[in-house]
């Protein structure tokens, strides 16, 4: 896959980031580096593997349906946020 | 001559006690983020692990659209940016869903009926909200990680009634196995249409739109209405191919239009892949077997009550729509009553006296109540019109059947020797009318029966009375 800077700004529109121009050719080739090692898994003969191989047969574990509910988990959390108020996380406004 | 295609999502909030990954509880206006943990705020190092309860509820939906239920289906990771979801991703089951091909019929008021193919029910979790004010947004994540059952039908409806008939019937079959609370309003139940057209006789599909943010059976009708004036309208205008483009529309039941939500070239690239987070979700037999045994659905009810009470089809429709009407129904019949009797008096009576928004589930007269007073009719100790005043009275005061009747003082006079002696007294003081009307003046026999019956205070058995009024008058 070619990382380009049409890739990269559609990227950045989908991840809502910025990329500072002195950065972009920086950014573009680190991804290009990522892909290409990611690329290396195209070596394996995967042409008889079940599309739905996983390295353990047993299922996901699952619980029962009971509550548990710590608040002072979540209230820890909040204050912990970059701003909350009246219990909300808040962030910039999202639509115009 | 256009044809309308429809397909429809819909989004099912299951009635779990908690979410599909976590222990927090699920909730309705709960303060803001109470109902959260490291694992619904994806905080880092936390993992999902998942619901059985949210596997029982999939098999009985399954089971109920006579779907494939796969014993093995897997999660896959669908991202998006957006303050809903922390985690930036959400979990659902794109490529092999908990449930396939089922199909859901559909029936018509003519008693002709059509089958709806069901592509697919997957299992996903739902997102947080967000409440934009000014210059922030405020994100409550207590419905982030809610279990949904998302239900998606083939493109096979061709009208707005069709897809209203359609998500009815999923409607109450969801709350006949009372998997979720299916409450349009409060968004337990989310529909989202697919609209095209396309010239009559042609196979090919042609640019569908979805509509969002629709919240009742109502303007599913209008919004689908609406939609399509506007796809003809230009296609007729011959510029169908600038105008409807697939993209998303929000239905506004204020100014009664649909519009753009988000254009083509916003359009989301999910870039799913399978979640690394999850292994496989396995159905075992013995779950498959216990949840695969569901309870009556609408359809089988109303044929049971149709056959068990010669009930005609249209009476045990009505009684069998919702749920809670059908339980009521039900309720009554166990004090003993007739049948016919019991859908009059549920469906003509009581629910004409339900007023502002009153169900029968908030009726102040209960189903025991109810039948209890169809019981008191038919033991002659009221009439019925006697009744219909007991009913008015017990929406207003709290009180049981006879101790209302015996306040009112509605209770039939059965004693046919008090009956008797004001039938005698009657005649004695009206000579003249007794001998014309023994001379063939046959309509003195009514001011007879008004006269008993208003000595009585109206609480004599008319048919005792007109009895012993034509004995006594010979």
């Amino acid at each position: 896959m070619q990382v380009d800077d049409a890739l990269l700004k559609r990227l950045e529109k989908l991840s809502f980031l910025t990329i500072d121009d002195e950065k972009r050719e920086e950014i573009i080739a680190q991804l290009s580096g990522i892909v290409e090692f990611v690329d290396n898994l195209s070596e394996l003969n995967t042409e008889n593997v079940d599309e739905n191989f996983a390295l353990s047969d047993s299922g996901t574990p699952t619980r029962e349906d009971k509550s548990v509910c710590d608040s002072a988990i979540n209230d820890d959390i909040l204050k912990n946020a970059p701003r909350s108020e009246e219990h909300f996380f808040i962030v910039p406004k999202i639509i115009e | 001559m256009f044809e309308v295609v429809i397909g429809l999502e819909v989004h099912t909030q299951l009635n779990t006690e908690t979410k599909l990954f976590c222990s927090c509880p699920t909730s309705f206006n709960d303060r803001p983020n109470v109902n959260t943990c490291p694992t619904c705020l994806a905080l880092p190092g936390a993992l999902p692990v998942l619901n059985k309860s949210v596997l029982e509820k999939s098999i009985m939906l399954g089971t109920a659209i006579g779907a494939t239920v796969n014993r093995t289906s897997f999660f896959d990771r669908k991202s998006y940016f957006y303050p809903d979801s922390p985690s930036a991703y959400q979990i659902t089951q794109l490529y092999t869903p908990v449930v396939e091909h089922g199909t859901l019929d559909i029936d018509f008021e003519d008693g002709s009926s059509k089958t709806i193919r069901i592509n697919r029910a997957h299992i996903e979790a739902d997102a947080g909200k967000n409440i934009h004010e000014g210059a922030i947004s405020k994100v409550d994540l207590n419905r982030a990680g809610t279990p949904l059952l998302e239900i998606v039908s083939e493109p096979d409806m061709r009208s707005a009634e069709e897809a209203v008939l359609y998500v009815k019937k999923l409607h109450s079959i969801v709350r006949y196995l009372d998997i979720s609370n299916a409450n349009m309003q409060e968004g337990s139940f989310r529909v989202d249409v697919n609209v095209s057209i396309r010239p009559k006789g042609d196979e090919k599909l042609y640019t569908r739109v979805e509509i969002k943010n629709i919240n009742s059976f109502r303007f599913i009708h209008k919004a689908i209405e609406i939609e399509v004036e506007r796809q003809i309208e230009a296609w007729e205008d011959g510029v169908y191919d600038e105008e409807i483009r697939q993209e998303t529309r929000l239905f506004d039941q204020v100014k009664q239009e649909t519009r753009s939500m988000r254009g083509k070239e916003e359009a989301a690239d999910y870039r799913y892949f399978p979640e690394p987070d999850l292994l496989k979700a396995l159905i075992s037999d013995e779950m498959f077997t216990t949840f695969s045994d569901i309870p009556e659905l609408p359809d089988q009810k109303k044929a049971r009550l149709v056959s068990e009470y010669g009930m005609r089809e249209y009476d045990a429709a009505v009684i069998t729509s919702d749920l809670e009407t059908a339980h009521f129904f039900e309720a009554m019949l166990r004090e003993g009553i007739n049948a016919k009797n019991a859908i009059t008096w549920l469906t003509v009576e009581l629910q004409g006296r339900l007023k502002g928004g009153m169900t029968v589930t908030t009726s102040p007269v209960d189903a025991k109540t109810l039948g209890t007073l169809v019981k008191r009719i038919e033991d002659k100790t009221i009439s019925g019109k006697a009744a219909k005043e007991v009913l008015d009275y017990l929406m207003e005061n709290e009180n049981d059947v006879d101790a209302a009747i015996e306040k009112l003082g509605l209770k039939q006079m059965n004693d046919t020797g008090a009956l008797e002696t004001i039938i005698d007294a009657i005649i004695a003081a009206n000579d003249d009318k007794v001998e014309q009307y023994k001379g063939g003046k046959e309509k003195l026999f009514g001011f007879f029966v008004g006269q008993t019956m208003k000595e009585s205070k109206g609480t004599a058995n008319p048919q005792t009375v007109n009895e012993m009024l034509k004995t006594k008058l010979g």
